[in-house]
């Protein structure tokens, strides 16, 4: 092998890794755990609300149709970027009931949801005035 | 408590962690991939020299880049571990964080091996061509290096 066709061995070899790894990291998508062919709808009592970086997270304890208590896990944006986008702590907090729609998790038996909308139990949206999310 | 427990409690982790500043974790996670630019970047144009890329470059000529090399080793601790404090409990159960870890430290190990014994021999400087065991220590750098940056990246995926 002369220099040339080395050169392109190695990276060929750098892309075909690169390449496996591509269709994960591409950018932060939520592709990966969730589903965003289908929607899902959960409505509860907040339990916990963590406003964090990278992800922020809202708990909902809420009732199956067998009686079942469930909690539900809310997938959120950096506090970061929410707080640029209007967000305020007080916006969701524990104890409010609210309605949650969004695309649920793909992790069979798991009550995960992003790409969230949230709103109080008579309907009126709940979050910064233009869309947050 | 647990060690990671009070680390994640402590003001800093807190900080990191909950501030709604464009300055803290957003500016602090840019700083973490400028540094893992600088590593591993310097450290490919080293590889890819004894791989016979730009043969014409002097092999001593590339010493210098050591020092930028370890200044983005030191802006990756020092982030590194910021990071860490922010999600400490978590971060402490993901076994692909501590792959990550192993593979920094052998593909340190090939960085300091290389410029102890390959860019400062005067032999391979005066012979003009690359020694085959030099050649498989810069492929398995920049391969390590590469498994480095992709065990960091899926720390975001892997639980």
């Amino acid at each position: 092998m002369n220099v040339r066709q080395r050169l392109g061995a190695v990276a060929s070899a750098l892309a075909i890794g690169v390449l496996a790894v591509a269709p994960v990291s591409a950018h932060h998508s939520s592709a990966e755990a969730y589903d965003s062919s289908k929607s899902v709808e959960a409505q509860g009592t907040i339990t916990r609300v963590l406003f964090k970086n990278p992800h922020s997270f809202v708990f909902l304890e809420s009732t199956d149709a067998q009686g079942q208590k469930v909690e539900w896990q809310v997938e959120l944006g950096a506090f970061s970027s929410m707080t640029r986008s209007g967000w305020t702590k007080e916006m969701l907090a524990p104890g409010m009931v609210v309605k949650v729609t969004g695309i649920p998790s793909r992790a069979p038996g798991s009550h995960g949801i992003t790409n969230a909308k949230f709103a109080k139990q008579d309907g009126s949206p709940i979050g910064p005035s233009r869309s947050a999310q | 408590m647990g060690v990671t427990d009070w680390l994640e409690a402590s003001a800093l982790g807190v900080w990191t962690r909950e501030s709604p500043s464009i300055w803290a974790y957003p500016t602090i996670l840019t700083l973490h991939t400028i540094g893992l630019g600088m590593l591993a970047g310097a450290n490919a144009v080293v590889d890819f020299r004894l791989l016979a890329f730009a043969p014409r470059l002097p092999l001593s000529s590339l010493l210098p880049l050591y020092r930028f090399m370890w200044s983005g080793l030191a802006i990756n601790v020092v982030t590194g571990v910021v990071l860490f404090v922010a999600e400490a409990t978590s971060k402490a159960r993901q076994p692909v964080f501590f792959v990550k870890l192993t593979v920094i430290a052998l593909a340190l190990a090939t960085t300091v091996k290389i410029r102890s014994s390959l860019l400062q021999d005067p032999a391979i400087e005066h012979s003009g061509t690359i020694p085959r065991r030099a050649r498989q220590l810069a492929l398995l750098s920049l391969l390590l290096w590469t498994a480095a940056i992709t065990a960091g990246r899926l720390m975001a995926y892997l639980r």
